[in-house]
Formats: structure tokens, C-alpha cells, sequence
């Protein structure tokens, strides 16, 4: 037993780290940073640069990394977009955090280089010494974790307690507002913070090397399991957190002693239970106490009366703009002028492309249901590509072992998508929106885990084969069934927009006491919608199946859908025209790139996506719509300036009479 | 303490009403009746449990004893949705608007909520979008906007009005269900004398015309004593008293707790 537990407490040490950061910036900063584990990586990345590529020796690279790199990478993101989020709205930064998650690992590969790394050193020399205290074997890298944990735990303590820049800190958590009113900067506090936090993911980033490699996505993965120790902490609770995170490198480390070896029952379980602790935290915590808000006592009075509504994606332009009741932006004239472009270009483009056009459209598809879910209903799902992989795997399943019409067979796999959906909807309802998003991705983490891993939908990597609808056996004709799709989801989404469900989601989404006190059901209008977006999920990853010629599940992963989800912000999470963008964007962008530039570009599209979802802080409705605007006034001018000049000379003529 | 002594039966009625939080008792034992086609005030200093009386009236707090009424029908464990179709409508202390939207859309919304309600699929599929409104739905709406002085700013959005208009906002959009009984929560608060006029004047209206009940907390004694037929006082979470404004005025027990020196500095000038 006592070996388990003290080689559990080497994971559980790095959950503890990463979850006592993500809940100290929370609670000080008012920003939930989902890129946690992208900063871990890039620090480590380049301790390894330092250390490997370069010959630096362990302390220095060490010092240069975690106590310059590191806390200057946290005061750059600062002063390049952090400061802007503070009174964002939860979407909005949101978003913005899960680009930077996306855009970081990139900009490493750009600047430190696209190696393979198959072996990473952590703190200790190598070769790494081993002792045996208790007679359980205990190596130099789990002896600093321990000590890490030692000293980061009293070093915040007494930080925290006994000092004025710890009172400071405390005084933020309180009042940010009051705090400066008696002449202290919050944005100084705010720096000190994300430097000691991006210090403390560069810690948890070189220390988790030697257990998980460099790769960026295990890593990301690793910093979303330390999610479920922030979360039994209700984003506020330090101590709550840590405990937690280390009893789950603990249970984790027992498990694997229970469980039979080599089974892929153990190794789908092994990785999933942060996400189980999760789920049952919130059942508990939602049935004890009913509501469970990220905002429920943060903050004084004032810092709630200057706080941002949690509107339309916190688009002060919503606010700003008249929107008529028959004017709502439905974006229907550049969604047809995209489409018809589409069309003309699948027929008369080389047919290498076209492949990636009928991708695009699907892609597009299934990006419409976070159009409506996101964008309309304002609910942050993260796991949107889960749905989308289970409609893929439905409907491979259906239409290639059991004979169904490939079109009834993606149907059956959106219909499949919908009950998850409304269940995800109800457990869902009374979260605020930060839980939402952390309960989503952990959903879509968890089926990753334990449902798309399984040998009859993965097929050992290869996926179940799926071939088109005869009437669309061409990558041309695949591109007009994936326009054509689109374009029916659009339409009810322009319906729903325009229609008294349009206006009563936007109530929802503003104020749901408001909404409830004039007869609106919020319970209704939510798992409604969910259950439809998971539908367009569903249907719009059973395209994706059919254009690829096979559901391959490994590429339905939640943190492929965090790109999904940038590369949608980026366009405009409200537009159809967006949607269509982003999914073209999505294929044809990547394939450029690969064709005309060199290898080592290949990370530049996912940078882009990342930056563009970053931008979101800068522009809230995306550019599809912004460009939109722009042409629009542009026109407006245009048009106004005639009708002027024609009533200006017809009052002269007449004052010449 | 009976709840009612007039003649017509209360429209929305609380019976032994308690509310605790853990170890605070916020409300305890309170009885109050709402007539039809009146106004009836609730007034207590600050902490008394006004708004907390609101929130288990309106289906937002869910009470620990003691059971609501609406229309005669018993709606304890009705949802607040429930409550509002079944004509029930409030305000809140601080406005709670949905700034995405412009004032007609919350008129309109809101009258659609109760007389009109469509579904998801059926708007999903139903080409054009928003549909025309019917004759009854223009007049309730124009007829708000006009009594409210809202027309002005009608296809504005709501984000970028003021406070006065804010709240008159609110009542217009409680107003659009066509309730029974209407919970106004300090609406005059942050109204200047003008605006505090249209609000009266469209609150007497629906009264006179409707044959709306009121429950009216608001902090300006003077205008409840003035607009109210019964008034209720609450204490710490219980009542203190309640009758018509004169027997408030001449409660030495609310005199000592609440009106103070206010009533007396007003009957001396």
C-alpha cells in the first residue's frame, strides 16, 4: 500500500500545484486559465531547449527558465490580453483562454523546434539517483516534487498571511474596486499574480516532463485533470483544492494496484478518474445546494455593480447597436454568397481541393451547433465535437454493419447526439457558465477516455469504414450535400433567431429571474437547445465520417475541439456566414500551407486559429461579422450620399423657381 | 392576525409564511392579502424581509412554512414560470432587463409569454421568423409604450437607457402579461418627480381599468400612505401591523419601529 501511496503522491503533487495556481489566479484575478497546461508546456519546452539542445546545465537552465522565463511570459500575456479580460464577460474569456491554450504550443514549436521528443529530463541529474526510505524506492525527481509541494505550500502560506503584498492580494480577492479606491493598482497585483502563476505552471510543467514526455496535448491533459481539484474547491477554496488534488494522485496510484494489469478497461479508467471525482463533486455540491455560480460571493457591492452582464458573448456592440425587431442580425445575404461560391467552386476547381471543400462544408455543419448553443443560448459547451464523434460512430456503425441508408444512418447518429445532449442540458441548469464550460470539457474529456477508446468504434486506430450516399459519390457532389445540410440548419437557426424563441433565449441569457417572472421557462429553453445542438453535432459528425470515408474517433478528441471552437470565435460564434467560413477555413487553410510553404510551418494555421480566438477580447462578435459591419456602413454611405446630393439640387432647383 | 377584512377575496395571499436561512429566520408566520383592483403597500426598514416575502410570493424562493395562493389556487410549490402564466407578475430592486433585446421586444416577449406562447420546433420550421402581431398584441404593446412615454425609445435597446426608464421599462414588461396581481419592488427608486408621475399614472390606471392587485414596497412612506388602500409592516421578519394607512399612522408601535419621525415631521408641517 505504501509504495502506491507515496508514488501517488508524485501526480497528485503536480494536481496540487497546478490546482492551487488555477484557483489563487481565479480568485484574484477573475480569469479562469484554461490555458494552464500550454503555459506548463512552454516553459518546459524551453528548459528542455536550454538543457538538451543547448548543454545548459540543470540549475541554470532551471533559474533562466522558471525564474525569468517563466514570470515573464505570464507579465507579456498580461500586459498582450489578460488585463483586457478582467471585465469580459465568462464567454469572452472563455474563449480567449482556450486560444491561447491552442495558439502557445506552436508559437514553442516555431521557436524551439519541431523535434521528436521521446525522453524528458526533469530537475534531477541524470542518471537519476533512487533511494529507499521505508524500503519503498523513491527517485530523485518524485523527492523534488515532495519538496516543491513543501515549500510552494508554506511559502503561500506565509506570503498570504503574514505580508503586505499578501494582504494585497487578499484585498483584491475581496474587493478589487474598493481595493483601488484606497490607492493601490489592482493591475500591479494582477502582474505579481500571473507571474507567480505562470512560475507556477512552469514548475508543474518541468516536473510532470519525466512522467508524461513533451507533448503538449498530454499535457494539456493533465493540467484539465487538476480542473476536478479546482472545481471540489468551488474555484475559491486553496485548501479544498490541494487536498484534493493530491487524494487524487493517491486514489489514482491505488486504483492502478487494484485493477488488473494490461486491461483496457484499466487503462480507460486510470486517466478518467479526475474527471469521475468531477462529476460526482458537482451531483453532490448541485443537489445540496441547488445553484452552483462561479460569481456567488466574489467580490464586494461595487465590484458587482461595475461587473459585466453576462450578455451575447459580452459584445458591447449588442448593446450599443439598435437591433429591430424584424432587423435581428440573421446574416443571410453573406451566408448565401458564401455557399454559392462554394458550390460554383466544387465544380470547377481542381478536384484535389474539392476534397477539402466537403470537409469544409461538414466541418461547418457540425460549427453551426455551437452557432446556436454558444452563440444564441449563450451556454459555453465545450464538448460539441463529442457529440459530433458520436453521430460519426453512430452512424458508421449503422450504415456499414447493419446495412442502414448512409443518410438515415447520420440521421440515427444526430438523433443519438440529442438524449446526451438534454441530459448534459438538465445536469447543466443551474451551473453558472465557468462550470459549464469546465463540466463539458470534462464530459468530452471522459468519453475520450472511456467510450471512443473502445476496440468497436476505434478499431485500433483505423475507425469503421463509411462510404458516401450513392447520389453523392464524388468530392463534388459530397460538397454540395455537406452546402446543402448547412444551409437547412441555417435556415432554422435564422427561424429560431428571428422567431419569440429568439427573443426568449436572449432573455434567458441576460436575466433568467427576469425571464422566468414573465412565464419563460428557462429549463425549456435550455435543454431544448442543447439537445438541438447536439443533434447538429451529430448529424454534422456523421458528414464528417462520410467525407473522410471512415469514423475514426481519436480524431473527435476534446482538445481537437478546442481548435474547433477557436478557429469558430475567430469567425464569429453568431453568424452563419461564420460558421461556413471557419469550416472552409478549417481544411483549405491547413492544406495551403502544407502545399506552398515549408515543413516547418505546419504549426502556423493552429497558431493563427488560437491568435484569432485571442482577438476575441478586441472583438467580441469575430470578423466575419466586424467586416460585415464595415461593408455594410460602407454601402450605407455609399448609397445615402446620392439620395443627398438629389434632394440637395432638387431643393436648389426649387429655390430657383 | 387576520389577513384580509375587505370584501372582494384577495387575488394573492401569503399564509403563515416563514423563510429561514440555516440559522436566520428571515420571515416568520407573515400573512398578507393582495385585493384585486388595488394597491396594496409593504413597507419595513431595510433587512425586514420585504424582499424576501417577494421572492416566495413570486416562486423565485421556496418558503419553509406557510402556503401563497394566487387566484384562489395554491401555487407554494408552483414555479415562478408557472406563477407568471397564471398571472403573476413582479419587478425588481435593481431592474432586470435583457439588455440584448430593444423596450417593444420586452413588451412584446412578455405578452407573448402569457397570451401567445410558441414552441421551439414550431418557430424552428415557420419561415419569415417573428411573426406579425395580432391586433390585440399591437394594441397591449402601443398602448404600454404610450401610457409609459416609452414610444420614443421603443426600438432601442434597453442596454443604453437610463435608470428612470429602466424601471419604467420593467413595469411596462409586467404590465404586457396582463396580470392579476403585480409585485413592484421600490419601482420609484431612482425616478425623478416626472417620471414618478407617468408611473402612477399608468399603475392607476391598470388598477382602475384592469382590475390589477398590487403589492407595492417602496421606501417613500408618504406615497404609500397616499396611494395605498391597506398597508402591511413588517419587522424583523414578522408582521407588525397592517391596516388602512390612517391606522398605520396611528400605530404607536410602527411610529416607534419605522415612520418615526418622518409621519411626525410631516403632520406638524
Amino acid at each position: 500500500m505504501l509504495p502506491y501511496v507515496i508514488a501517488g503522491l508524485v501526480l497528485g503533487g503536480i494536481y496540487a500545484i497546478s490546482a492551487a495556481s488555477l484557483t489563487a489566479t481565479h480568485r484574484s484575478t477573475g480569469i479562469f486559465n484554461f490555458s494552464f497546461g500550454a503555459m506548463a508546456y512552454f516553459v518546459a519546452r524551453f528548459y528542455y531547449f536550454l538543457h538538451m539542445q543547448h548543454g545548459w546545465g540543470i540549475v541554470t537552465a532551471a533559474i533562466v527558465s522558471l525564474l525569468i522565463v517563466a514570470p515573464a511570459l505570464g507579465v507579456v500575456l498580461y500586459f498582450g490580453l489578460f488585463r483586457f479580460l478582467r471585465l469580459s464577460t465568462t464567454l469572452i474569456k472563455v474563449a480567449a483562454m482556450l486560444g491561447l491554450s491552442v495558439c502557445l504550443p506552436p508559437i514553442a514549436t516555431l521557436l524551439f523546434g519541431n523535434i521528436a521528443i521521446l525522453k524528458a529530463p526533469g530537475l534531477a541529474p541524470e542518471p537519476v539517483q533512487v533511494f529507499h526510505p521505508l524500503d519503498v524506492p523513491v527517485t530523485m525527481d518524485q523527492l523534488i516534487v515532495y519538496a516543491s509541494v513543501v515549500v510552494i505550500g508554506l511559502l503561500g502560506v506565509v506570503i498570504l498571511r503574514f505580508t503586505a503584498v499578501g494582504l494585497q492580494v487578499r484585498a483584491m480577492v475581496d474587493s478589487p474596486a474598493l481595493m483601488s479606491l484606497t490607492g493601490t493598482s489592482p493591475n500591479a497585483v494582477s502582474v505579481g499574480v500571473w507571474a507567480v502563476s505562470s512560475f507556477l505552471a512552469g514548475l508543474a510543467g518541468i516536473l510532470s516532463a519525466p512522467i508524461i514526455g513533451l507533448d503538449s496535448g498530454s499535457f494539456t491533459l493533465l493540467m484539465a485533470a487538476a480542473f476536478a481539484a479546482v472545481i471540489a474547491g468551488r474555484l475559491h477554496s486553496l485548501p479544498t483544492a490541494v487536498g484534493v488534488g493530491l487524494g487524487m494522485g493517491i486514489a489514482t496510484s491505488l486504483v492502478q494496484k487494484v485493477m488488473p494489469p494490461n486491461s483496457s478497461l484499466t487503462t480507460a479508467v486510470l486517466p478518467s478518474i479526475p474527471f469521475i471525482v468531477t462529476a460526482l463533486f458537482l451531483a453532490f455540491t448541485t443537489l445540496r445546494r441547488g445553484r452552483l455560480n462561479e460569481g456567488d460571493g466574489v467580490g464586494g457591492a461595487l465590484d458587482r455593480a461595475i461587473a459585466p452582464q453576462s450578455g451575447p458573448g459580452g459584445s458591447r456592440t449588442a448593446v450599443r447597436r439598435p437591433t429591430g425587431i424584424l432587423r435581428r442580425r440573421s446574416w443571410e445575404p453573406s451566408t448565401l454568397v458564401l455557399v454559392a461560391i462554394a458550390m460554383v467552386a466544387a465544380f470547377t476547381i481542381d478536384s484535389f481541393w474539392t476534397g477539402y471543400l466537403a470537409q469544409g462544408a461538414a466541418f461547418a455543419v457540425v460549427f453551426l451547433s455551437y452557432t446556436l448553443v454558444t452563440g444564441e443560448g449563450g451556454m459555453i459547451w465545450l464538448c460539441q465535437i463529442t457529440f459530433a464523434g458520436v453521430g460519426a460512430v453512430t452512424s458508421a456503425q449503422l450504415a456499414t454493419n447493419h446495412g442502414w441508408p448512409v443518410m438515415l444512418a447520420v440521421l440515427a447518429g444526430g438523433l443519438i447526439a440529442a438524449p446526451m445532449g438534454t441530459v448534459l442540458g438538465l445536469l447543466t441548469i443551474r451551473l453558472g457558465p465557468l462550470y459549464v464550460a469546465l463540466v463539458t470539457i470534462t464530459f468530452g474529456l471522459l468519453m475520450d477516455k472511456l467510450v471512443f477508446t473502445r476496440d468497436i468504434f476505434s478499431q485500433h486506430g483505423l475507425g469503421v469504414a463509411i462510404s458516401p450516399p450513392g447520389f453523392a459519390d464524388t468530392d463534388a457532389t459530397l460538397t454540395v450535400l455537406g452546402l446543402v445540410v448547412f444551409l437547412t440548419v441555417a435556415y432554422f437557426i435564422v427561424n429560431i433567431r428571428r422567431s419569440s424563441t429568439g427573443l426568449a433565449l436572449n432573455a434567458v441569457r441576460w436575466s433568467e429571474p427576469g425571464a422566468r417572472t414573465i412565464g419563460i421557462s428557462i429549463l425549456q429553453v435550455k435543454v431544448l437547445t442543447s439537445a438541438l445542438a447536439a443533434t447538429i453535432a451529430g448529424i454534422g459528425g456523421g458528414l464528417l465520417a462520410i467525407t473522410a470515408y471512415a469514423a475514426i474517433p481519436a480524431n473527435f478528441n476534446t482538445l481537437e475541439g478546442v481548435i474547433w471552437l477557436a478557429t469558430l470565435v475567430t469567425a464569429g460564434i453568431r453568424s452563419n456566414a461564420g460558421a461556413l467560413f471557419a469550416g472552409l477555413t478549417y481544411t483549405l487553410f491547413p492544406a495551403v500551407m502544407q502545399i506552398y510553404l515549408p515543413q516547418s510551418f505546419s504549426s502556423v494555421p493552429v497558431l493563427l486559429f488560437g491568435l484569432g480566438a485571442v482577438y476575441i477580447a478586441k472583438s467580441p462578435d469575430g470578423w466575419i461579422p466586424e467586416i460585415g459591419d464595415q461593408l455594410t456602413g460602407l454601402a450605407a454611405k455609399l448609397l445615402r450620399r446620392p439620395g443627398r446630393d438629389v434632394i440637395a439640387s432638387s431643393a436648389r432647383e426649387s429655390s430657383q423657381v | 392576525m387576520s389577513a384580509m377584512t375587505g370584501t372582494a377575496a384577495p387575488v394573492l395571499e401569503a399564509r403563515g409564511v416563514s423563510v429561514h436561512f440555516g440559522g436566520i429566520k428571515a420571515l416568520q408566520g407573515v400573512d398578507v392579502a393582495v385585493a384585486p383592483g388595488a394597491i396594496t403597500g409593504l413597507v419595513g426598514p431595510n433587512g425586514a424581509g420585504k424582499t424576501t416575502l417577494f421572492g416566495v410570493l413570486s416562486g423565485l424562493l421556496r418558503p419553509t412554512a406557510g402556503t401563497v395562493r394566487l387566484k384562489d389556487h395554491d401555487v407554494t410549490t408552483a414555479s415562478a414560470q408557472t406563477r407568471a402564466r397564471k398571472g403573476l407578475a413582479r419587478t425588481f430592486q435593481q431592474p432586470e432587463l435583457f439588455l440584448g433585446l430593444t423596450v417593444r421586444e420586452h413588451l412584446t416577449l412578455a405578452y407573448r409569454s402569457t397570451h401567445h406562447r410558441s414552441r421551439l420546433w414550431t418557430d424552428a420550421f415557420t419561415a419569415g421568423g417573428l411573426r406579425r402581431p395580432d391586433t390585440d398584441e399591437t394594441a397591449r404593446v402601443d398602448f404600454l409604450l404610450d401610457v409609459l412615454f416609452l414610444g420614443g425609445v421603443a426600438d432601442q435597446p434597453v442596454g443604453s437607457l437610463p435608470l428612470g426608464t429602466s424601471r419604467l421599462v420593467e413595469v411596462g414588461r409586467a404590465l404586457a402579461t396582463s396580470p392579476a396581481a403585480l409585485l413592484l419592488d421600490e419601482p420609484l427608486a431612482g425616478l425623478d418627480s416626472y417620471e414618478v408621475d407617468k408611473l402612477a399614472a399608468a399603475l392607476r390606471r391598470a388598477v382602475a381599468e384592469e382590475g390589477t392587485g398590487m403589492l407595492l414596497v417602496e421606501h417613500d412612506v408618504s406615497m404609500v400612505l397616499s396611494v395605498c388602500r391597506r398597508i402591511y409592516v413588517l419587522d424583523f421578519g414578522v408582521l407588525l401591523a397592517e391596516g388602512t394607512p390612517q391606522q398605520i399612522r396611528d400605530d404607536p408601535k410602527v411610529r416607534v419601529a419605522y415612520l418615526g419621525d418622518e409621519v411626525i415631521a410631516e403632520e406638524k408641517s
